[in-house]
């Protein structure tokens, strides 16, 4: 197992430009199939009206019926053939689209989980699933349609004008500069319309991430009557979604009318220096037909072109949004030199001068943080909501670096220890369990099938008091539980992540509100397994609750981002004047 | 597939069947310009292959002619296309916000409903609606290209009718083929959608639960799974396209081997001279248009499937008393003014005298949820519902207010029956603060307001205890606050839900362990003025509180114990220490717990 923040470090040298495209390339060997598919694809039509110019010289010349039928079943053979191509191509087209973008999903997704949770803490998941997976589908329908539409059309168009400068080198040459002017022209248009196109699918993804805000809290709308204030706030996402879609689509229609045109001024083109040609003898009525036949052929792709366009628009803008998604950096650097953390037994704690400020305002949570604890020893915190406890935690797992100072886990500075190392050996449970849509194994094991066999999965669960939930499930650890906790309790899913702490052997645990939620008899036998989490291992434990910091052996007072009180538990307890000891009396007057 | 078309003439009139209509009418030109240009070509190439020298003015005269209806047609694209936009999202808008409105307000318990992930639904709202608006656009097209198809044979039928006969079978043939082909396009359109979801869902948990997963290192883990998901729905997805290719295909072929029936057939013609060079050109011009008939409605056929299997993901959305009707109700759009704002619940005339739920039962699929449970509340009262873990305290309140179906029981306000609690009981008669309650990503004000009055709003953050964060914000109540704001800890976003509660002034706060984030010293605080405003009426005059500390349990004037979803006893907390174990149980363990270090600090 890699750590999650090393491919930040195999990323360094490139741009974020070669890594969507590198994940989006396919290998040779279908590379080769594809090639081969599209390439019969286009010939194939392409011979075709050459039968129906030698059709039609030969029908006026006066050949016999059964000549022009046998051209005629020539026809239609190669008809069928060029549809059948067509259709092992976007076969083909289609897998290699989905397997590229499949790669980066992937991608994608890897570096956004190795993002920091301020990044995560401004956007809602809805908008994230948006960006990973709604982005690449639109990405993806334009990677079919590109080699479907784009290389196929392009190659036809390419061979039709090398088709037509053979046969009637004056026509062709004015078909091809025609063309090279249409396709700077629509390049340059094309240019024009991407920006419209990305702000049309950023008020999309803003309309969906307000949606599905409102999906998440549909209780709380629902019991507060606030239903249909709900929908009003949908109209108005909706109706900025449409002032920009409408920007956005009405440079994409000028653009599909003016291809439109223009094509059709070139068969104008085409036909009149047709006409002269014939008139001036020079042409058989055969190659007219062939020339217009040749065309139109050429209108279903280049049409297909412009359709494209509009989606290579939205890809684009996709792409974009994927490059900016892939240069949010992450904040934790990778040790140069990493050290791993002591393998086994206690971690020693140290908070030396620890500040910290969030990058986004600057404004300080924390500063001059001191904290010492021994190898096995457990530290309380305490303090008013929001005075920085949570934070003080967050460092000490890592998932933040001190702006100032430092945070020492058995002697080793974070930021020096092996990221690896320090997930396996720092343990947490968090005051809000996020419980995922899989089976209660997957949830225990967070998909790391190799964390445990079934009996220590029993084990551990009977060990936090639900071998009888377990007992009660259907299809015991194979039972699927919701990501909205279905049939699941806040105290059962705060147990089940007791559950998933002991299951690694962390030689330091934070438990950061961790019995909130439970009533006093599962606390009661929760205090036990908590007994067992830290019997050996040291402890970093906060709750506001003070009855829960009975068996620590330090009390810290956190206010305002400091540390204003420290000391033994037992000398701050005996001393009538400390915070700590009034908090206490306090808790005794309220009760 | 009845529902299909319900929703397709609802959505026809999304934004005024008048729009719709004349939408299509605009679009319909464009289809009917390449007769004119196939009369042209003809008549230019019977002009070529005449026996006289062609009139070469003539001809070019033809050619600036074909030109010039080109440039008609164009303009008339850009016109129709913008007409076209606003009805798309208009149609788009209205199937998201029947469904979300039904979710949001209407009669059941709407979370029920909804698949177990948020990105399920999301993924719903997104691509079924767009299922949806493409096959109702689509039938624009299918007039479009029927006219322009009949037309285009009646002038062929006069030209040869045996020629154009034979083109019209293969066509006729592809038609009945994909009729055929689509229960299966459907099975496996199914089957891409459903595993599509499954990426969604699984990136949405992760996304959810970063905290866990970063903190346990199973970043590796998670990707493993996202990996596996995509491979499934890159499979699914590879074959729902190959499906629909394969009868793009037949229709596009039936074309091809039209052309060459028309070579065949009309050789004989030709070598007598009664089918000329401009009748060709005039059958190949129009052939290529055709293509799009048997296209449009291969396409046609293969979304209705698709449409059908939308409309029932839809469906499962709605509530159960509602159909499809109510799926494409016409609710209006607002895409160039703001929506009027939503008018005041009116007042109530029937003030809380007592509200009593009986025999209330919830079953969930293991077994647990609530058995025959009674509550009685009356005007005035505090009552608190306690109990061990996953006895079924959370579910007891929110059945009472509807949030989760009834299996069995009534509930009653002043004695009479409330039909649906999801919708009776709400404000101005009841609010709820939830356990895990959400914050919207906008201003702090619009989180707590959600629409109501703000006329209450100062009285109602002092009695949340919520006053001095609010002064310590950066901007106070405009401070944006949610996923995409400001971070508020966990007894500030609870705090944040009282208010939101209060705000509304209901008879009835229900409160659903409310304290359980909260310090020993915020948390009197907060009962304190909770206790203070319902004696002088500047509060809820009722509680009913979910919670097992001491403070609540103290100051109860009726405590229900549950114990494995049954009532094991209610009363005053003297009452039940006196003859409930389940409450004696209960109590030790939380006096044991909260004694411990006022007792003897040094014991343990």
């Amino acid at each position: 197992m890699h750590s999650p923040t090393r491919p930040a470090r195999r990323d360094a040298g490139k741009t974020t430009q070669t890594t969507v495209l590198g994940c989006l390339r396919p290998g040779l060997r279908a590379t080769a199939a594809l090639a081969a598919a599209v390439t019969a694809a286009t010939a194939l039509p392409l011979v075709a009206p050459q039968l129906t110019r030698r059709f039609v010289d030969d029908a006026i010349g006066g050949a016999s019926t059964r000549h022009l039928v046998f051209v005629a079943v020539g026809y239609l053979i190669l008809a069928v053939a060029g549809q059948g191509a067509r259709t092992l191509t976007a076969w083909l087209a289609s897998r290699l689209a989905w397997d590229g973008t499949n790669r980066l999903r992937e991608r994608l997704a890897e570096h956004t989980l190795g993002l920091d949770l301020g990044f995560h803490g401004r956007r809602t998941p809805g908008e994230l699933i948006e960006r990973v997976d709604g982005d690449v589908v639109a990405i993806a329908e334009f990677v079919v349609a590109f080699l479907l539409d784009v290389v196929a059309g392009v190659l036809l168009l390419a061979g039709v004008l090398v088709v037509m400068l053979t046969v009637e080198p004056r026509v062709g040459a004015l078909l091809l500069a025609y063309c090279a002017l249409i396709g700077f022209a629509m390049a340059q248009a094309q240019r024009l319309a991407v920006p419209s196109a990305a702000r049309s699918r950023a008020r999309y993804a803003a309309l969906f991430g307000d949606i599905e805000e409102r999906l998440a809290g549909l209780e709380d709308l629902r019991a507060n009557g606030a239903g249909e204030h709900a929908v009003n706030r949908v109209h108005r996402a909706s109706g900025r979604m449409y002032r920009a879609e409408f920007r956005s689509e009405r440079i994409g229609s000028g653009l599909l009318a003016g291809t439109s045109v223009a094509f059709a001024a070139g068969t104008a083109l085409v036909v009149a220096l047709a006409s002269w040609a014939r008139w001036s003898g020079t042409l058989t009525v055969g190659t007219a037909v062939l020339l217009l036949q040749y065309t139109q052929m050429v209108r279903t792709p280049f049409e297909r072109l412009i359709d494209q366009l509009r989606q290579y628009q939205a890809a684009l803008a996709g792409v974009a949004r994927v490059r900016d998604l892939l240069a949010e950096r992450r904040t934790l650097p990778e040790p140069a030199d990493p050290r791993p953390l002591p393998a086994s037994g206690p971690l020693g704690l140290r908070l030396d001068g620890v500040g910290f400020a969030y990058a986004d305002d600057g404004a300080p949570v924390l500063s001059g943080v001191d904290l010492t604890l021994a190898p096995g020893e457990t530290l309380g915190l305490v303090g008013r909501t929001g005075s920085g406890k949570t934070t003080i935690a967050r460092l000490i797992l890592r998932l933040y670096d001190p702006t100032e100072g430092a945070v020492r886990v058995g002697g080793l500075d974070l930021r020096n220890a092996d990221p690896a190392s320090v997930r396996r050996r720092i343990g947490v449970v968090t005051q809000d369990v996020q419980l995922f849509t899989a089976s209660v194994r997957d949830n225990l094991t967070l998909f790391r099938p190799d964390l445990a066999g079934d009996r220590r999965l029993r084990e551990i669960l009977a060990e936090v008091g639900l071998g009888d939930w377990l007992a009660g499930l259907p299809d015991g650890l194979d039972t699927g539980l919701g990501g909205d906790a279905v049939g699941v309790s806040a105290g059962e899913a705060q147990l089940l992540a007791f559950a998933r702490t002991l299951l690694t052997d962390p030689g330091l645990v934070v438990l950061d509100e961790a019995s909130s939620r439970l009533d006093p008899a599962t606390e009661r036998r929760v205090e036990a397994v908590v007994d067992r989490l830290l019997a050996g291992r040291t402890g970093v434990l906060i709750a506001h609750r003070l009855s829960s910091l009975a068996r620590v052996d330090t009390v810290a007072v956190v206010d305002g981002g400091r540390i204003v009180e420290y000391g033994r538990r037992d000398d701050l307890t005996a001393d009538p004047g400390s915070r700590f000891a009034r908090l206490l009396s306090a808790a005794g007057v309220a009760r | 597939m009845r529902p299909v078309p319900t929703v397709m003439a609802g959505l026809a009139r999304s934004s005024g069947l008048r729009r719709y209509l004349l939408g299509g009418l605009l679009w319909l030109p464009t289809y009917l310009f390449p007769i004119g240009g196939g009369l042209l070509l003809k008549r230019l190439f019977d002009q070529l292959s005449g026996d006289r020298a062609a009139d070469l003015t003539g001809a070019l005269w033809l050619c600036a002619a074909f030109a010039g209806l080109e440039v008609v047609r164009g303009l008339n694209i850009v016109t129709a296309w913008a007409y076209g936009v606003y009805w798309w999202e208009a149609a788009a808008t209205t199937l998201r916000v029947n469904v979300l409105r039904s979710i949001l307000t209407a009669r059941g318990a709407a979370a029920a409903r909804l698949p177990y992930a948020p990105g399920e639904a999301l993924a719903r709202l997104r691509d079924d609606v767009s299922d949806l608006v493409q096959v109702t656009d689509d039938l624009v097209d299918l007039a479009g290209t029927a006219l322009f198809g009949g037309t285009a044979l009646v002038i062929m039928a006069a030209i040869d009718p045996a020629v154009t006969l034979a083109l019209v079978l293969p066509m006729v043939a592809a038609a009945v083929l994909s009729r055929l082909l689509g229960t299966v396009i459907r099975r496996l359109h199914r089957r891409a959608r459903r595993l599509g979801a499954a990426v969604t869902a699984h990136l949405g948990d992760a996304f959810a639960g970063i905290l866990a997963i970063k903190t346990a290192g199973a970043e590796d883990a998670v990707l493993a799974r996202l990996r596996a998901h995509n491979r499934r729905r890159r499979n699914a997805a590879v074959r729902d396209r190959l499906a629909t290719d394969l009868l793009d295909t037949v229709t596009s072929a039936t074309v091809e081997i039209g052309m060459g029936i028309v070579l065949l057939i009309a050789a004989p013609a030709m070598h007598h001279g009664s089918f000329t060079v401009g009748d060709l050109a005039l059958f190949t011009g129009y052939l290529g248009w055709l293509t799009a008939l048997p296209r449009s409605l291969g396409t046609f056929l293969y979304r209705l499937p698709q449409a059908a299997v939308a409309t029932e993901r839809l469906g499962r959305l709605m509530a159960p008393h509602e159909d499809v009707h109510d799926l494409a109700r016409v609710s209006g759009v607002w895409f160039r003014r703001d929506p009027p704002p939503v008018p005041a619940p009116p007042p109530h005339p029937d003030p809380l005298k007592v509200i009593e739920g009986r025999g209330l039962t919830v079953r969930y699929g293991c077994g647990r949820g609530l058995d025959a449970v009674d509550l009685r509340i009356e005007r005035g009262s505090f009552t608190v519902v306690t109990g061990a873990v996953g006895t079924g305290k959370t579910t007891l309140v929110r059945a009472l207010l509807g949030l989760v179906p009834l299996d069995a029981g009534t509930i009653t306000w002043n004695g009479r029956p409330v039909e649906d609690p999801g919708t009776y009981l709400v404000p101005g008669r009841v609010a709820y603060a939830s356990q895990i309650p959400r914050l919207f990503s906008d201003s702090l004000r619009e989180n707590l307001l959600l629409g109501a009055d703000d006329d209450r709003l100062a009285t109602a953050i002092r009695l949340a205890a919520f006053d001095t964060d609010v002064a310590d914000m950066p901007d106070g109540l405009d401070t944006v606050v949610g996923p995409r704001g400001v971070r508020l800890s966990g007894g500030q976003v609870q705090r944040a839900t009282a208010a939101r509660a209060l705000v509304r002034n209901p008879d009835l706060l229900v409160v659903d362990d409310l304290s359980s984030a909260l310090d020993v010293e915020t948390e009197r605080s907060l009962w304190e003025r909770l206790a203070d405003a319902a004696r002088d009426g500047r509060g809820p005059a009722t509680l009913l509180v979910v919670s097992h500390r001491r403070a609540a349990l103290e100051r109860a004037d009726r405590i229900v114990v549950l114990d494995r979803g049954r009532v094991a006893g209610h009363g005053r907390l003297d009452e039940l220490l006196e003859n409930c174990a389940e409450m004696r149980r209960l109590w030790t363990g939380e006096l044991l717990i909260e004694a411990e270090e006022q007792a003897d600090p040094t014991v343990r």
